[in-house]
């Protein structure tokens, strides 16, 4: 049991990793874009004001007019935006980060496990390029996985917490979608396990 | 007899002027655009000490002045106030109004006006303090209500608890001032006005991030666009102006992607950016219409941030604004 966690732990790894290598900030949805270099800082405790977000991107009751379900998990990358479905036009919205060009993907998934502070065991090849960072690091404050994750489907997909809340609204990570613990902790209490998830993306020309 | 013959002549003359109406001419001819914007309003119409107009109201003046003219600076801007704003169009002072006026059959039918479209859904909604930790407007059951006197939004905000069921106690205020004082002070609970006033009202709070405003929109108040009954051609220009701003919002052609839209071989992307079709022609405009608004003006959602958007000094988010395919209602018919 413990070994398969531990597998899946690195799997989501995988995608935390190449994170820190480049960085892309694009605060709306076809706004421009810049270019900015957050590398990962585990062991890093923000501060109570660091977790304050920008009033566009705290988590917040919205119009939100959509056919699917309430319950449902409805993520606009290109947005920044979490969406959880309530039913009668509106939604819960988190502002989140997200995959930097090339990691941005789209398609119906179902949340298949839950998990609070999980643990993080850097992948050989983040070692490699970053040899400072720690093996293992128990789960807890200061974790880049942050308070929750939840696994999606059978990819190294994860929404998952962060310890660097100021990375919310950009495109940094390789795939996966961050929020700042706060908001991944009400998520987590929000959404079981079979939580439909889709994940839409900006047209393309 | 003669008297009827002049009147007759007169009437000739007339009904030969609204038979030929033809604004987009008249525009080009005289090589500007006259568009009539609200005298000052944050975010929607302001001129800068520069004597230079910003604003989303604006960018409609913008947007068909750039699809005649490939120029969004060919445009002189006409103030006006509440009650000068539809004379000024019916007596051909402007050839468009961009002021943030609601579309009503009163309107259309009584005053001779067509509404090319509905750039902004506005509505009335309820602004609280984020310490309440109230997710919608259902859940304000014996809140202390702040409203300002003698508007609609006191028979609306009245009608909105009576027929939830819910209790109110109520706080009418004269003027905005006072409201926002009021609500400073702590005498309410709740403010209910139109959604973009909430936000306008929100920055002259003492503390405005500590305050949101519900998703819950309980009147209908669809601002737009108005141009003079009788000249059908320029009716299409204006609205298919702002349509080619919706269209390339949802294409995702942006200012930054222009190019690249350019030498897209997606047809829906082609028809728009004028490299397949004639539809620029039919509109008696040129094939690059649509390219033209965006690239000076920019599409839909870049006119929306750039002015009143999430990251603007207004902060409104999308909302109800959104497109249709992102959780909104802002629909176009295509380009085809």
């Amino acid at each position: 049991m413990r070994a398969k966690f531990v597998g899946a732990a690195l799997v989501a790894l995988a995608a935390l990793s190449v994170s820190a290598a480049e960085a892309q900030m694009r605060p709306a949805a076809s706004v421009g874009s810049q270019i900015v270099d957050v590398p990962e800082q585990p062991g890093y405790v923000p501060s109570a004001a660091e977790e304050q977000l920008d009033p566009a991107y705290r988590r917040q009751p919205v119009y939100f007019r959509t056919n699917e379900p309430p319950g449902t998990i409805v993520i606009h990358t290109s947005e920044r935006f979490l969406y959880l479905v309530q039913g009668d036009n509106r939604a819960i919205r988190y502002g989140i980060g997200v995959g930097r060009d090339g990691f941005q993907w789209s398609g119906l998934q179902k949340i298949t496990r839950k998990a609070e502070w999980p643990d993080w065991r850097p992948p050989a090849e983040m070692i490699e390029r970053q040899p400072y960072l720690p093996r293992f690091m128990a789960g807890g404050p200061g974790n880049p996985l942050g308070a929750a994750a939840l696994y999606l489907g059978g990819t190294v997909y994860r929404i998952h917490g962060t310890n660097m809340p100021q990375t919310i609204g950009m495109a940094i990570s390789s795939g996966c979608f961050r929020l700042v613990n706060g908001d991944v902790q009400d998520l987590y209490n929000r959404v079981p396990v079979g939580t439909k998830v889709v994940i839409r993306q900006a047209p393309t020309l | 007899m003669k008297k009827l013959a002049l009147t007759l002549a007169a009437a000739g003359t007339l009904l030969a002027g609204l038979a030929h109406a033809d604004t987009l001419s008249d525009v080009k001819e005289r090589g500007v655009l006259k568009c009539g914007v609200n005298q000052g309003l944050d975010g929607f119409a302001s001129k800068d000490d520069k004597g230079q107009w910003t604003g989303f109201d604006v960018d409609m003046c913008k947007a068909v002045a750039a699809a005649i003219f490939d120029d969004a600076s060919k445009v002189d801007y006409v103030p006006l106030s509440a009650e000068e704003r539809f004379p000024a169009l019916q007596k051909g002072t402007i050839d468009l109004l961009s002021r943030n006026s609601t579309w009503t059959l009163g309107r259309e039918a009584g005053l001779d006006l067509m509404f090319a479209a509905v750039s902004y859904y506005d509505g009335q909604g309820f602004m609280v303090p984020v310490s309440k930790n109230v997710m919608s407007a259902l859940e304000l059951d014996g809140s202390k209500v702040c409203i300002q006197s003698g508007t609609t939004s006191v028979l609306n905000g009245q009608d909105y608890f009576k027929t939830n069921n819910m209790a109110m106690e109520l706080t009418q205020l004269s003027s905005l001032d006072e409201l926002v004082k009021a609500y400073n002070e702590g005498k309410c609970d709740v403010l209910t006005t139109d959604v973009s006033q909430l936000y306008a009202l929100r920055l002259k709070l003492d503390k405005p991030a500590d305050y949101i405003v519900l998703p819950d929109v309980i009147s209908k108040e669809p601002l737009g666009p108005v141009v003079r009954q009788g000249d059908d051609r320029w009716l299409n220009i204006v609205k298919w102006s702002f349509y080619a701003m919706l269209n390339g919002e949802e294409l995702g052609v942006s200012q930054a992607t222009l190019d690249e839209a350019l030498k897209s071989e997606k047809p829906d992307v082609k028809r728009f950016v004028g490299t397949d079709g004639t539809y620029g022609e039919q509109l008696g405009l040129t094939k690059d219409w649509a390219v033209r608004i965006v690239k000076n003006v920019g599409n839909y959602g870049e006119v929306f941030e750039r002015n009143i958007g999430a990251n603007s000094k207004l902060g409104i988010p999308r909302g109800i604004n959104q497109l249709w395919s992102a959780g909104g209602i802002q629909y176009a018919p295509p380009i085809r």
